[in-house]
């Protein structure tokens, strides 16, 4: 088939120089260029940085890349498709110059499937009229799954610009018993190929001088089109050139891509084919179907024969076969009894944690809040200005920042696992479950990224092909029980259990039933959606399962770190301003003087909206103190602590000195003495908290990702009604059974 | 300071809060893209210098 014209023309394009950038020269495509044979140098526009795309296959190091190349914060992670959002940054070569990178989400193929591969897709093809088309491409590839890794770089070298491959976790391949030739490897590709470990900053310089070459080859970059199929490719091409205004290199990608995916409008997305080539494409495949030929089988079967040559060339078997390390572990860990086993003591470890590892830290920080607060009442004369810095400052915004530590570790361990693996194997067993609901095996990642914060997760919802997967997945997330939860179970946990009144397991127990509540719940209501509202096939997941790492405690340190910053900057903003009105509204009007604090809030803006609310809450063992806490919460969940410490956290004992918020809330009381914070209502608040949609931002980011005020409004009433429901059938029961 | 003093400077507090709480809810939120994976108009500018 060397006579392929596809196959020909590819080849002499195969050393052709060329420079991009801060060099004089610079590829364009011609329309004489029109059979894709040829990439004509030309002088090149003003220099500007040159613009380097990177790709990969999910879950290859490409975020890691990207932020040891660029210097970036970003979030890494250890299993595939957590790069939703397409991130630049500068980089600099080894000579100085600056190069823009542009990291693309990651796909397994440019046939795209998913909202986050058809970016990648679309950016690779120039045709984000936002974004300029990459001069060049830099493919991360895993070193220890080359032949898979290659598909995408395969289709990549289609595109005709200067690619580098950059192949990663090189550290692993040695302990996978694997040795690649990169000699031969480079040689057959005809592009630098660049060992590295992204993750120990191995191969970066390497890398970088190849990123400055300014004579950075085209590939040597031949493959057999099957022959029935060619002619085909070489009409498309055409046509996409003349009649859709492509440039010719890229109308023979999107024409081989057309013949890889039997839905022609998925591939041509938000460029929709004209007329004339739409008639080309239907009738070649009405022929191939009269001739029984498998048109998208037998592209990809040549693409992966070709590679599978070159792997059988480079890679080589170095040690002795049989189950590696990984192996070993995921028989355990991914077991349909050891598996669920591992998967509850991972849970444990973590909320246990939680509760002992942070107490002293939290105690530190509650102590120096006292304190503060103490000094101030000293030091300043009675008035309303210390009265706001008492009362609503630091009875408000500062309580919320005693749940830092937990927070911190809880992030700590999500990150452990992310790094480790472990993640992805979570992710294996708990399809077996999802798929019994429906849900797409894809949501797992938005689902458990929801539990540190429903906007990532809903944001990572981009990689669900699926429409009504995808809707399902976002109408669900906010169930996942958040970090911003954590505080307010915490301190109902808090209130529930005086100190040393019960052993830390039942606390542990209590705050992983909560956990439990909102993923059956997520759960449930993806049945539900899936049979009713939103009716579909479940699909399959495919999902790859790392190798086991080390974690690298710098990015684990820097990510807590990010959290904190985020943490406190929530802290000293939104809920440092909810505190300071929310005090005003419980200041104001001002009662009589002498008329005890409690009075003074019964009194004022915030009592009378609550009370207007009482008898909405009443049912579920609320009463208007609690529901000021509760609407001020719609902000964010964690204004319901800074709230109850503007609403209870006014108590001082005997001495007159203030009382923690634990003890304040054990002390509240119902006008006929009865106490309010009972076993029953502090289970039920918690209980209410993992049910209601209580988060302005996460809204904002629904109505972005549906574009949908409906679904949007939907999530608010049917999360908040159940919310509702729920806490009035717990607490009426509880009434009911003598609680 | 007397208490006039401390419910006024207290009041203006109030009203800088609501302010900024406002402020914060109507401005557009700054991010890397537009949410649909596209770059920033910055970033745009930049490349067109």
């Amino acid at each position: 088939m060397s006579d392929d014209p596809i196959t020909s023309a590819a080849s002499p394009r195969s050393d052709r120089p060329v420079s991009v950038g801060g060099g004089s020269l610079d590829v364009r495509t011609s329309s004489s260029d029109m059979a894709g044979a040829t990439a004509t140098p030309r002088l090149a526009a003003p220099a500007r940085p040159p613009v380097y795309a990177l790709v990969g296959n999910p879950n290859c190091g490409k975020s890691t890349l990207f932020n040891a190349l660029t210097g970036l914060k970003q979030k890494v992670g250890n299993y595939p498709g957590v790069t939703v959002e397409r991130k630049v940054g500068t980089a600099y070569s080894q000579h100085g110059q600056p190069i823009q990178i542009i990291d693309l989400p990651g796909a397994y193929s440019l046939a795209a499937r998913s909202p986050d591969e058809a970016v990648t897709r679309d950016v690779l093809l120039g045709r984000r009229a936002d974004t300029p088309q990459p001069d060049r491409i830099i493919c991360i590839v895993d070193a220890t799954n080359l032949e898979r890794n290659l598909y995408l770089v395969h289709q990549v070298l289609d595109l005709g610009k200067p690619v580098v491959v950059v192949l990663n976790m090189m550290d692993l391949l040695a302990q996978a018993g694997l040795q690649i030739r990169l000699a031969r490897l480079q040689h057959a590709l005809g592009i630098p190929v660049i060992p590295c470990e992204a993750v120990n900053g191995k191969g970066l310089i390497e890398l970088k001088l190849a990123l400055s070459r300014q004579d950075l080859p085209l590939a040597r970059h031949a493959w057999d089109v099957p022959a029935p199929i060619a002619p085909a490719i070489a009409e498309l091409q055409a046509s996409l050139h003349q009649n859709d205004g492509r440039p010719p290199l890229v109308a023979r990608a999107e024409a081989l891509l057309l013949l890889t995916d039997l839905d022609a409008v998925r591939v041509a997305g938000s460029s929709p084919l004209s007329v004339r080539t739409t008639e080309i494409l239907q009738n070649w495949k009405k022929r191939w179907e009269g001739e029984g030929i498998d048109w998208a089988g037998a592209l990809v079967n040549s693409r992966y024969e070709v590679i599978g040559r070159l792997c059988a060339e480079a890679v080589q078997q170095a040690g002795a076969t049989g189950p590696s390390a990984s192996d070993r572990i995921d028989a355990v860990v991914t077991h349909p009894v050891w598996g669920w086993l591992v998967l509850g003591v991972t849970m444990a470890a973590l909320f246990l944690s939680i509760f002992t590892l942070a107490q002293y830290p939290m105690d530190w920080i509650d102590g120096r809040v006292t304190a503060l607060a103490e000094w101030l009442r000293g030091a300043m004369p009675a008035g309303d200005l210390r009265a706001l810095l008492t009362d609503g400052v630091i009875s408000g915004a500062g309580r919320v920042v005693e749940f830092l530590p937990q927070i911190l570790i809880l992030y700590f361990f999500i990150g452990l696992l992310e790094d480790t693996g472990y993640m992805a194997r979570a992710a294996f067993i708990m399809d077996r479950v999802m798929s019994r609901v429906g849900l797409n095996g894809k949501s797992f990642i938005p689902l458990l990224s929801s539990y540190a914060c429903a906007i990532p997760g809903i944001m990572a919802t981009r990689t669900i092909e699926d429409r009504k997967d995808r809707l399902i997945t976002i109408l669900v997330a906010p169930l996942m029980s958040c970090s911003a939860r954590l505080p307010v179970y915490l301190l109902m946990i808090a209130a529930l259990f005086p100190a040393g009144s019960v052993p830390v397991l039942t606390k542990v127990g209590l705050m992983m039933g909560m956990y439990a509540l909102g993923t059956a719940a997520a759960f449930g209501f993806a049945w539900l959606f899936k049979r009713t509202l939103l009716k579909g096939e479940t699909p399959v997941m495919i999902m790859e399962l790392p190798p086991y790492r080390w974690p690298s405690l710098r990015s684990l340190a820097l990510r807590m770190l990010e959290r904190a910053g985020l943490f406190l900057r929530r802290a000293g903003t939104i809920i440092l301003g909810v505190s300071i009105v929310l005090w005003f509204l419980t200041a104001y009007p001002k009662a009589s003087a002498g008329m005890p604090p409690e009075q003074q809030i019964a009194h004022s803006f915030a009592g009378k909206v609550g009370r207007a609310l009482e008898p909405v809450l009443r049912p579920l063992g609320f009463d208007w103190r609690i529901g000021i806490a509760i609407v001020s919460s719609f902000v964010a969940r964690e204004v319901f602590v800074s709230a109850t410490g503007v609403v209870f956290g006014v108590q001082t004992d005997s001495g007159g000195n203030l009382l923690p918020l634990r003890d304040a809330l054990q002390r509240a009381v119902w006008p006929d003495g009865r106490a309010l914070f009972t076993p029953l209502v502090c289970l039920n608040l918690m209980i209410y908290f993992v049910l209601a949609m209580q988060c302005l931002s996460t809204t904002a980011v629904v109505r972005r990702e549906t574009n949908s005020w409906g679904w949007t409004l939907f999530q608010q009433v049917y999360l908040s009604a159940t919310a509702w429901l729920v806490a009035f059938a717990v607490y009426q029961t509880g009434r009911a059974l003598g609680f | 300071m007397s208490a006039q003093f401390q419910t006024i400077i207290a009041l203006a507090l109030v009203a800088l809060a609501v302010a900024l709480l406002v402020r914060g809810a109507l401005r557009k939120k700054k991010s890397h893209g537009h949410g649909c994976g596209c770059p920033t108009d910055e970033f745009k500018a930049r490349l067109k210098r």
